[in-house]
């Protein structure tokens, strides 16, 4: 036991303020860990969040839509075009009016879901 | 990394409980025609434990099976008045996300709904007071009256949330002919394309936005003469519904006038 105490470096002493250091860097990775974490935790709760707000968005705009027609929709090609076949403000509506004319189409105007409930109002009690 | 796991519990926690919060506040339509479509299930249930009541009590007579009787009774009664709420709660949330209905004719509708709604929950509070089967009958004869009233408002919304989706509509048809309108004009200036059919077309989509706005107020005056006394309100709903769908195929061939202005825009003379 005594050789022991010999063999230490007395001149390598580590001072207090050493040690203190030595002590911080040794915490440094738990804060380190902390932050990706808590970090990482942050941009989970975010895209929680929009996807939750997105997905309630979807249910309540989802409706039924009825049994496609089979009605060919006939396309006349234009043989013809004008300058303004190309013309981005026409191009622009032409796809606005497509979207519009499906949603006109496939529009819920019975909203059957919503009928009124079925209530067996008068309770009595004699044969 | 022991050491590390309360900071991951913490973490994990916060997340977890943040996220429950949020879903909790989130309440829209669907969620309200969910709990109303839970709700009608429930009072079907009680309903057909009502009917079973009331014949073993009319059959026996005994104590015991009127005792049963008044509390399945209580019970059905209680879900009734939970179900008329909570459809009446979903038809506000209904309008409350359908575009076209002015602000006007929300908050009316929704004074109206919130009334009712009022009504029955104080109704339902009361029931609780009900010491015999007379009591409780007496009670029902209470919502059946009230439940008059409640038909046409219900009838009313239904109406008005369908309009306002026609309304949503007719307004995008109308920006669209504005903005055709605006075109046609930049191309006349121009010159180098008759426009003539064109503007044609364009008229005819109009026409057909004011008959549908007038088949839309035919549908409003069918709905607004429904009276409590009226003995199948649905046949006077069903009448406005059918007025609302032709107004709807206004619409429609409006849309195809103004594909048709395009299709004339990009053609040559």
């Amino acid at each position: 036991m005594p050789t022991e105490i010999l063999n230490q470096d007395f001149e390598n002493i580590p001072t207090r303020e050493e040690e203190k250091n030595t002590a911080k860097r040794a915490k440094r990775p738990i804060f380190i860990f902390a932050g990706i974490f808590g970090g990482l935790l942050v941009i989970l709760l975010a895209a929680a969040i929009f996807f939750s707000l997105n997905q309630g968005r979807n249910t309540t705009q989802t409706k039924p839509t009825p049994t496609p027609t089979t009605t060919p929709e006939i396309k006349e090609e234009i043989t013809a075009p004008s300058p303004y076949a190309t013309d981005e403000a026409v191009l622009k509506m032409e796809e606005e009016m497509k979207s519009l004319d499906q949603e006109l189409t496939s529009a819920d105007l019975k909203e059957s879901g919503l009928n009124p409930p079925v209530l067996e109002m008068k309770i009595k009690f004699e044969k | 990394m022991k050491r590390y796991l309360p900071v991951f519990i913490f973490f994990l926690f916060f997340f977890l409980s943040s996220f429950s919060f949020i879903k909790a506040q989130e309440f829209n339509f669907s969620r309200a025609y969910d709990d109303y479509l839970f709700n009608y299930n429930q009072y079907r249930q009680s309903y057909s434990e009502y009917i079973a009541a009331r014949e073993a009590y009319l059959s026996y007579q005994t104590l015991t099976s009127k005792t049963q009787a008044l509390e399945k009774t209580l019970k059905m009664l209680k879900d009734e008045d939970e179900v008329i709420r909570n459809y009446l709660t979903a038809l506000r949330m209904k309008a409350a996300e359908t575009t076209g209905i002015s602000n006007d004719e929300q908050n009316i509708l929704y004074l109206k709904l919130d009334n009712e709604v009022t009504w029955y929950t104080r109704h339902k509070e009361s029931l609780s007071s009900a010491a015999t089967l007379e009591d409780l009958v007496a009670s029902s004869k209470k919502i059946a009256e009230k439940y008059q009233t409640t038909e046409i408002l219900i009838y009313q919304a239904l109406g008005t949330i369908l309009s306002g989706k026609e309304t949503n509509f007719r307004n995008q048809l109308s920006d669209k002919i504005q903005q055709l309108k605006g075109k046609i004009g930049e191309i006349r200036q121009k010159g180098d394309k008759d426009t003539s059919l064109s503007e044609r077309w364009l008229l005819e989509a109009e026409n057909r936005l004011t008959r549908s706005q007038e088949k839309q107020f035919a549908a409003q005056q069918i709905l607004a003469k429904i009276k409590s006394s009226d003995i199948n309100k649905s046949n006077r709903y069903n009448q406005a519904q059918f007025t609302l769908e032709e107004s709807h195929q206004y619409l429609k061939e409006a849309s195809s006038y103004l594909k048709e202005v395009l299709r004339e825009i990009k053609s040559a003379d």
